[in-house]
Formats: C-alpha cells, structure tokens, sequence
C-alpha cells in the first residue's frame, strides 16, 4: 500500500543528501570493499583488491552479515570511520 | 559506490533518488552473475575496474 | 432529502414522500424508502458536500440553490417547507433524527481525504513499502532533531479544520530564505509538530508576528547570541485550549505550550530555511528553540495582562512574539514588602546578559503568583512596578565603562559621566505567569533592539 506525505518544506530544494568531494586520484588512499554477500561477490572483489593494491591503494575488505537487509550499524560505523571511499559489491 | 548488475540499473535509479541521493556513484556489470565461472568473475572485474576508479575520483 | 433505512425516523416519515416531490437520496439501502425513486448516495458525495449531519434532512431548493432545510422530523418545519399544512399530522410533533453516514466517525477521514484532498498543493513524498515513516523524515531533515508525527493528507486535511482560512491562503513571507508560507504549508509543520486543529490558528498567528520586518526572524537566527522565539499568549482562549500559564510553566507536559511553540520553529526550518550550523550560528543556543510558548497567569494576576498593556482587549486572543534566550530564577523568598522585592528584581536585572551592558538589549521579567501578592498588596500595578524598576536600574557610567572593575565589557569611555537605565523605556517587558507555590520570579534575557534589532511583536488569533 503506498503510503503518502506532504512535504513540508518551501519546495525550492530537492529534498537530497549531498557528496563528499572526490578525490583526485586514489594513490595512497585507503579504500573499503564491502561485500554485500551474495554468490560469486567475493571472486569479484578479490579481483578488485588485487588490482587496487597493485595500483598502490590501501584496500580494507569488510562483509554484511546477510545480503537480504542494510548494513548493521556497527559495520558502517566502521567502514566509516577506517576508509575514505567504499566500493559495495556486488548486487545482482 | 556500488557495483550491481545490468538488472539493477532501474531499481538503483528508483531507490537513490527516494533515498535523497539520485546521482551516487554506480557502475554494472553484465548479468546473469550467479552462474559465472572464477575466470568469468575475474574478466568482469577487470572490465569494471577503470570505471570504479573513474567513478570514485574526480574529473 | 437525504435518509438512510437504518434510521427510525426516516422509516417514519417515508410515506410522507408520496405527498410531495422531492428528489430522495438513499446512504444506504437503495430498495429504501419503499415506493420512491431513491438516487444511492453510495459513495456520501452528495451527503458530504451538503454538509449532511442527521437524516433524515428536507432541504428546499429554488433556482438550484438551497432556501431552508430542516432535520430530523419536525412536524411545523416540514409542513412548512413543504406547503403542505397537513402532513404528517397522524404523526406525533416531533422526532430526532439519526447520524449521517458522512458523518459516522469511522468514515470522516477518509471521506474528507477523498472529498477534500484535492485541496492540497504541497508535494508529495511516497514513501516505499519498506520505509519507515518516521525514519524517512529524519532522513530529510525536517525535524528538529526529535521524531515528528508523519503528514499525512488525512491528518493535514483535519489540521485545516482548525481554521476557516482557505488552504492557499498565504500567511507571511519566511525569512531567510523569504518564501511564501500557506496556511496549508503551517498545517503540514503543525501536524509534524503534534499540535491539535484548535492549535493551529495560533500558530499562524504567532508566524504573522514573527514574519514582521520588526521582529526580524532572520536577525534573530544569524545572530551567535542563543536567542530564539519566545510566545506570549494572553485572552481566553489559552484557557479553552488548555495551554499552561500555572505550575511548570516554562517547562514540559502541556500539548498546547509545547506543540505550538514546536510548529512554529519547524515552520522557520522548513519554510525559511533556518537552520543551525546554516543561517542559525548561535553559539550556544538554548532549549527553548524547540519550543517556548507559554500562556500569562491572567486569572487573579495583580497586574493588567502583557496584551492590554500593549493595546489589545482582555477579551482578545493574541500572541506576543520577544527573541529571548531560556529564562533565568529570581529567587527571594525573605522580601516584606514590594520595596525590598523591587530592590531584589532590580539586583538581578542588573546583570542580564552583563551587569555593565545597557540600553542595548530588552528583557522581559516574569513575576511569580506569590511575588505577584506582594505587589499587589503595595497597590503597584503593572506601571507602578516597571516605573519603580527603571528608577532602580538608573546607573552612574562610571560603572558601566570599558575597563571598569577589571572588565573590558563595557560602555565606550565618552560616557564615564552620564547617568544611563539599564534598559530603554520600553525595554522591560512584564508578564505573570507560574505556579501558586514558591517565591520566585523569572528573567528572560533578550537580544539587540533597535534597527538592525528585534523588537517585540503582537497578533490577534484568527479562527
């Protein structure tokens, strides 16, 4: 059942979240690989690891306890605070 | 970022943009991904690989 | 005529159909009334949007528009309605009628929601199946930091019975971001902020004062000093709405204080864009930029109410909006008479926001039922007491420089030799409120008056 609310703002502004600014290149960056825990993720992101650090990146890999439901708290908590860029993998 | 497969590509616009973020970084990958063999995984990942990097850094 | 078969009365006078033309509108049962062309009001259409309220209802209509209609079964009043001087007279005089279906309480809102939802501009958000409405609007951003209750259509169309102004209405410009805000708009924040419909005029109300270019919302918010809207309200109507004037008057506990004064600032956020760490910087702060609405103490109070001194009736409903940070204790709980009392309020005055600070800051003083008795056995009234304050608060610049005492806060040098008031004539704003037990008093430390200032503002509530 779709559930509907009004919105209480003056509208003007897409009611959006905004980016952090990206970094310039990922040399010497500290990047997470979050598997999401779905069949087959891990080879990709094993593959992914591999060539970030040849690249020269710090690469930190992490897993959700089950694919079906959002990240617990705690592990985007840590993701958050340990890495500077997460690549979450791998949906299908 | 995330990665996802081709399936994805509508659900991922719906859900980024009813989340407050329409235009977070994302790249595909072909699909099925299940059935894929480890060579299969590794060449999927080699593929993307120059577009997660362009995608997380900036141009 | 409207009726229903589930209703005494309308199988009463059903026969009565008969005698005369009417154009008969069944709610329930389209086989009834026996013997009669009924139209089935199925959907309440008709019945909602002729404000049907009891079956059965004879309405006459000439030229397409109603004359006169009558409910229940009022033997004269259908007799004359109809013409007709003798019908129904094998029927006793009169008999009530039954609840309208459009009316039944289990079908209100959704009916006003289908009826009256068309009335509605504002955005809509859909939320997903898997959201959660109160997370959702965290996520947004338009609370104010506590949980709110969802805006639905059904709740704002009710919020809007609240008052008789149209939903479009537009109701003041917001500052910072100087958009046009709606009575719809105040009705969406209103029901976030958990206010009842009977609230809502005086939460428009309080947003025609705080939209003045006098009282300077967006000064108010810039400023680093903690100060926020604080409402005043006076007349009767606190009392029907139950907002608090008595014990714990600044604090929790009552719908109306909190919920108003809650509208109001998610009104500022959301509409003006006001926003801490954005156009906000207040440095501090304070808590009652959540919420700080309170009503005066006007039953028994020795002194005329905020709103008569400031040209309204005893009999108006108003709010006084005043930018003040959270309210400080007098305490003195020895004073024997209005004198000694005075000296004390002076004392503490003395040192809002800085004891060597002057004129440029208003303060509004809060005197408690039982300082309040103390005056009113002296016989000082409201001037009385303000007059004596001010002559109280008369301080040689000697005091008052930079420097002085050791402290760089302070007046400029060039004037050592005048003698200045603390505050400016009408800087000290008096109001009675509090409970009945306990010998203090509160100050409410302002903000800057004067042209690039606030000063205090005062509306009538409109229904």
């Amino acid at each position: 059942m779709t559930r509907v609310l009004l919105d209480p703002t003056n509208e003007r502004t897409v009611l959006q979240r905004s980016l952090l600014p990206r970094p310039v290149s990922l040399q010497g960056r500290t990047v997470g690989l979050l598997d999401i825990s779905k069949p087959r993720g891990d080879v990709f992101l094993d593959r992914i690891e591999q060539r970030l650090t040849d690249l020269g990146v710090k690469v930190l890999r992490y897993k959700k306890p089950t694919f079906a439901k959002p990240a617990p708290v705690d592990l985007r908590h840590e993701i958050a605070t340990q890495c500077e860029l997460v690549i979450e993998a791998l949906a299908d | 970022m995330f990665v996802a497969s081709s399936q994805f590509v509508d659900a991922a616009i719906a859900q980024s943009r009813s989340l407050g973020f329409p235009t977070v970084a994302r790249v595909f990958t072909p699909h099925p991904i299940q059935d894929r063999t480890d060579e299969e995984m590794v060449a999927y990942a080699d593929t993307a690989l120059d577009e997660i990097i362009a995608t997380l850094t900036a141009t | 005529m409207i009726v229903k078969e589930d209703c005494e009365t309308c199988k009463m006078v059903a026969p009565l159909l008969t005698e005369f033309d009417a154009t008969v509108y069944t709610q329930d049962d389209p086989t009834f009334p026996a013997g009669v062309e009924a139209i089935h009001d199925a959907d309440l259409w008709v019945s909602w949007h002729h404000d049907i309220e009891t079956v059965p209802t004879l309405i006459r209509v000439v030229d397409g528009r109603e004359v006169e209609r009558t409910v229940g079964w009022l033997r004269s009043d259908w007799q004359r309605i109809t013409g007709i001087e003798t019908l129904g007279s094998d029927l006793p005089p009169m008999r009530p009628g039954c609840g309208s279906m459009s009316v039944d309480p289990n079908l209100v809102d959704s009916l006003r929601a289908k009826f009256g939802g068309g009335v509605l501009r504002s955005r809509r958000l859909e939320l997903a199946d898997l959201d959660d409405e109160m997370e959702v609007l965290f996520e947004r951003g338009v609370t104010d930091g506590l949980p709110v209750t969802p805006p639905t259509e059904q709740r704002v169309l009710r919020m809007l019975e609240g008052t008789t102004r149209a939903a479009d209405e537009v109701v003041a410009v917001v500052a910072p971001d100087l958009v046009e805000v709606t009575v719809e708009k105040i009705a969406v924040n209103s029901v976030m902020a958990g206010c009842l419909p009977e609230h809502l005029p005086w939460v428009i109300a309080a947003l025609e004062a705080v939209c003045t270019d006098e009282f300077n919302i967006h000064g108010v918010l810039a400023t680093t000093m903690p100060v926020g809207p604080v409402l005043i309200c006076n007349g009767p109507g606190t009392r029907a709405i139950g907002m608090n004037s008595g014990v714990n008057v600044f604090g929790q506990g009552h719908r109306a204080n909190l919920t108003i004064g809650r509208a109001v600032q998610l009104v500022v956020r959301n509409i003006g864009g006001g926003r801490p760490g954005e156009v906000d910087r207040a440095a501090h702060g304070n808590p009652g930029k959540v919420s700080f609405c309170f009503a005066e103490h006007e039953v028994g109070s020795p002194f005329t109410s905020l709103a008569v001194s400031r040209g309204f009736g005893a009999d108006d409903d108003t709010v006084t909006v005043f930018a003040g940070e959270g309210p400080r204790c007098i305490v003195d709980q020895l004073a024997r008479d209005a004198d000694q009392l005075a000296n004390t309020f002076a004392a503490c005055l003395r040192t809002a926001h800085h004891p060597k600070l002057v004129i440029g800051f208003d303060c509004m003083l809060v005197v408690g039922p039982e300082h309040g008795r103390v005056f009113a056995e002296a016989g000082w009234d409201r001037d009385r007491l303000l007059g004596e304050l001010h002559a109280r608060l008369q301080i040689h610049g000697s005091e008052l420089v930079r420097g002085a005492d050791d402290m760089a806060e302070g007046v400029p040098d060039w004037l050592a030799g005048e003698t200045l008031g603390k505050f400016r004539a009408d800087g000290l704003l008096l109001a009675h409120a509090g409970g009945g037990a306990g010998l203090f008093s509160a100050i409410i430390g302002g903000w800057a008056n004067g042209s690039t200032g606030s000063k205090p503002v005062t509306r009538k509530v409109v229904r």
